[in-house]
């Protein structure tokens, strides 16, 4: 009753019938992929967790090379339910990654891209590039060992790139080595720009979803001009508690691997102690790493950092332009080759981040 | 004797860096000569000079020990008396040939002005030289610890009195029962020829030959070098008090100073000296305390309880140990914890200090501080483990919470389904 009252006493001063038309409106298309929908909501949800506990985080951490060490400790051992806020924080950071690469997967293949569905595409890509600057900033944060010398080595790749490669190992370190300047910069980059430029990103991924609508397979839209029409479920109720119950089971995925493998924090950087054995970085920039590691100091009279570096860049503008490369999903047909590419991209991706792991 | 084994270090590395300037050719008629000899005992001195020898290095030659004339290319003329020829110089002459530079101050200030200029008079003053004094000519002098013309700086790995070599040289003769024959101790038992066989089983060799600490003792950091000697039972102390001056300075203050003739050597021995263990004291049969004190006096007493309190303080580590150990590895955060337990095992290092001053009471005021400390952590950790058991039983309510929620959200969305048709 009090919901309702609320709700006239709104829709009396703002006019609600707009948003009641779209709820009331609004349908999901039902058919043999439609799972892969859920992916999106599950990374928003993922998101929103991330925005929750960062927030509560920063109320105790402290950016500096002498204390955000030892703020991060006291999080973990002392402050209230800090333990949880902070393994929250990172577990649901990788999951949020994971869903991210499982979510632009699926849209490859589900040919979801295509027109007019464009710059969904790229605000997309663009929001999966956010989410690993999210990560290669987040991780130096506790400024502990391990995270120091990822970071070092990380930032160092990009003296690789041609004419400006300097420059950019400058600006990312605020200097020439990692110190404190590079973790009040990544700080400032995780907290404000980075979630500022998110939120801009995000509400055009999110718009564009809603005012487009989902797509569906080219196989469903086909049989759909044959005449089969395309069942079609309401957004609200019957969607959204579906996506609901993958939040919770999320959520609760989450909270188990919380208590169950709590992130560890390691010792605290030193610029003098030697480098520790086994130093890596998260886990989705494991395969770069890893195939940087393998390439020869030089192919054909060419730094081969350098021109693994580019290959990379190439490989992200292609992502980012598949929507445009791809002209026989713009016209309906499908597109074997680019399946096939995606696949063996897909399978070198996980090869090479297994074999990252299983080399260090 | 760290900071005089460093200073000799120095300086010899100082002189080694003039060599290298002022490095002179053995060019002489004594080389030419020799060289060429058949016999060994003629040939070799010219070779060893021709190599690596420090005073061939800064321009001395054959003439400056030996006398003689090196222009000379005529044996009667270069060895005639006019030229002060002397020869291979007596056991009694070695120490007079190598002092008169080396105890002239102001001529070695030329070449080493730090280096000591009292190694005759400490030569003197050794059982080596007072034996050399009453016509013993098989002890040591100069020459048979430095080598005649190949003498390399001390700091040379290869020289016979490098740290690493000294109980080698010292063997030589200290090893060896032919000669060593006739040698006494002051109550007239025969000297023994073991030390350098138990000096290998020792700590200290251990540390200077297996850890490579340099500072760690060998023959001539008890005996000395140049004034070798026995140290005598009642400088025993101090001699040990060199490197351990906390454990000289403990004794020094307890009742034991006054009674063991020894001092250290009565519970640690001297050149067998062994890793000290908890096992020395108390007053079970193996301890060394039970070898004097029986059942009754105040001494076996006061060895039991150090023992005691010893033992009580490490069961204590360990068991906080093993506390943290559990608490870490259901990933409690526990590394202030395990700092703590560092500092607890430096109480437990200082009882055993303690433990020289033969007083209970002081070592038991040093362990309360250690036991402080992992009654600390043991509450630390156990209120970690109990944390721990919290959120295990708080994730169980959250996850069964939440399925339940998802179960229903289940079935609410299956009866929605078929209320739209979607579902049969």
């Amino acid at each position: 009753m009090a919901g309702r009252a609320i709700v006239a006493w709104l829709d009396e001063r703002v006019d609600l019938s707009g948003l009641r038309h779209f709820v009331a409106e609004k349908t999901v298309p039902v058919h043999a992929h439609k799972v892969w929908y859920y992916m999106g909501g599950l990374a928003l949800f993922l998101f929103l967790v991330q925005v929750a506990t960062g927030i509560l985080l920063l109320l105790y951490y402290r950016p500096s090379a002498s204390e955000a060490y030892e703020s991060v400790k006291f999080i973990v051992s002392t402050v209230e339910f800090g333990w949880l806020i902070r393994n929250v924080h990172s577990w649901s950071a990788n999951l949020l990654v994971l869903i991210a690469f499982i979510h632009l997967f699926s849209t490859f293949f589900l040919r979801a891209y295509r027109r007019p569905r464009e710059l969904t595409w790229l605000s997309g890509v663009a929001l999966l590039f956010l989410m690993l600057a999210f990560g290669f900033s987040g991780y130096l944060l506790p400024w502990n060992e391990l995270a120091f010398f990822a970071t070092k080595v990380g930032t160092g790749v990009a003296g690789a790139v041609p004419v400006v490669g300097d420059f950019l190992v400058r600006f990312m370190r605020g200097g020439d080595e990692v110190t404190g300047a590079t973790l009040t910069r990544f700080y400032g980059l995780h907290v404000a720009v980075l979630p500022a430029i998110t939120t801009v990103v995000l509400a055009l991924h999110l718009l564009l979803i809603q005012r487009q609508g989902m797509s569906v397979p080219i196989g469903v839209e086909k049989r759909a001009r044959e005449g089969v029409p395309i069942a079609q479920m309401p957004f609200f109720p019957n969607y959204v508690l579906r996506d609901l119950m993958w939040w919770f089971i999320a959520l609760a995925i989450i909270a188990a691997l919380s208590v169950f493998s709590p992130w560890e924090l390691g010792q605290k950087a030193d610029a003098f102690a030697p480098v520790p054995a086994g130093i890596r970085p998260e886990w989705y920039f494991l395969a770069m790493f890893q195939l940087l590691k393998m390439l020869p100091s030089h192919i054909l009279g060419l730094e081969g950092e350098m021109l693994g570096v580019l290959g990379f860049s190439l490989i992200a503008v292609a992502v980012l332009l598949v929507p445009f490369l791809d002209t026989r999903a713009a016209r309906g047909e499908p597109n074997r080759p680019l399946t096939v590419i995606g696949i063996v991209g897909l399978i070198l991706f996980i090869a090479f981040t297994i074999y990252g792991y299983v080399a260090a | 004797m760290a900071s005089f084994k460093r200073t000799l270090l120095v300086v010899l590395a100082v002189m080694a860096g003039a060599a290298a300037a002022a490095a002179q050719p053995a060019t002489s008629g004594c080389v030419t000569c020799h060289a060429g000899l058949a016999e060994a005992r003629y040939a070799a001195p010219a070779a060893d000079f021709g190599g690596t020898d420090v005073h061939r290095e800064r321009g001395f030659t054959c003439v400056d020990c030996h006398g003689g004339d090196a222009r000379a290319t005529d044996k009667a003329l270069a060895k005639a008396p006019a030229t002060l020829y002397r020869g291979k110089p007596s056991p009694q002459a070695v120490v007079a040939v190598c002092s008169r530079c080396h105890s002239d101050a102001a001529f070695m200030r030329k070449f080493a002005p730090r280096q000591r200029v009292d190694q005759a008079v400490e030569f003197a003053a050794s059982v080596h030289g007072q034996r050399l004094a009453t016509g013993d000519t098989a002890v040591a002098t100069c020459t048979s610890c430095h080598g005649a013309h190949g003498i390399r700086l001390v700091s040379d790995a290869r020289s016979p009195v490098f740290p690493l070599n000294v109980a080698g040289t010292c063997a030589r003769c200290h090893a060896d029962p032919a000669h060593m024959k006739g040698y006494t101790l002051p109550g007239g038992e025969p000297l023994p020829t073991t030390q350098v066989a138990d000096y290998e089983t020792s700590v200290h060799f251990a540390a200077l030959t297996k850890a490579n600490d340099l500072s760690a003792p060998t023959c001539n950091d008890c005996h000395g070098n140049h004034g070798a000697a026995p140290p005598g039972a009642g400088s025993v102390v101090n001699v040990c008090g060199t490197c351990h001056t906390v454990f000289a300075t403990k004794f020094a203050l307890s009742t034991h100073s006054q009674i063991f003739d020894r001092g250290c050597v009565e519970c640690h021995g001297n050149h067998a000296v062994l890793e000290p263990s908890d096992t020395m004291i108390g007053t079970s049969g193996d301890s060394l305390c039970a070898g004097c004190h029986s059942d009754g006096d105040s001494g076996f007493a006061a060895a039991g309880a150090m023992r005691r309190e010893i033992d009580r303080m490490k069961a204590a580590i360990d068991a906080s140990r093993a506390l943290v150990a559990r608490a870490a590895n259901a990933g409690m955060e526990m590394s202030d914890q395990e700092l703590a337990l560092r500092e607890a095992f430096n109480h437990l290092t200082l009882a055993r200090t303690e433990v020289h001053t033969f007083d209970p009471a002081a070592v038991s005021a040093v362990l309360s501080k250690g036991l402080a400390i992992t009654t600390a952590v043991d509450q630390a950790a156990t209120a970690a483990l109990e944390e721990w058991r919290f959120r295990w039983t708080g994730l169980v309510a959250s996850v069964i919470a939440i399925l339940v929620t998802v179960v229903a959200l289940f079935f609410k969305v299956r009866a929605l389904d078929r209320d739209h048709g979607l579902r049969a």
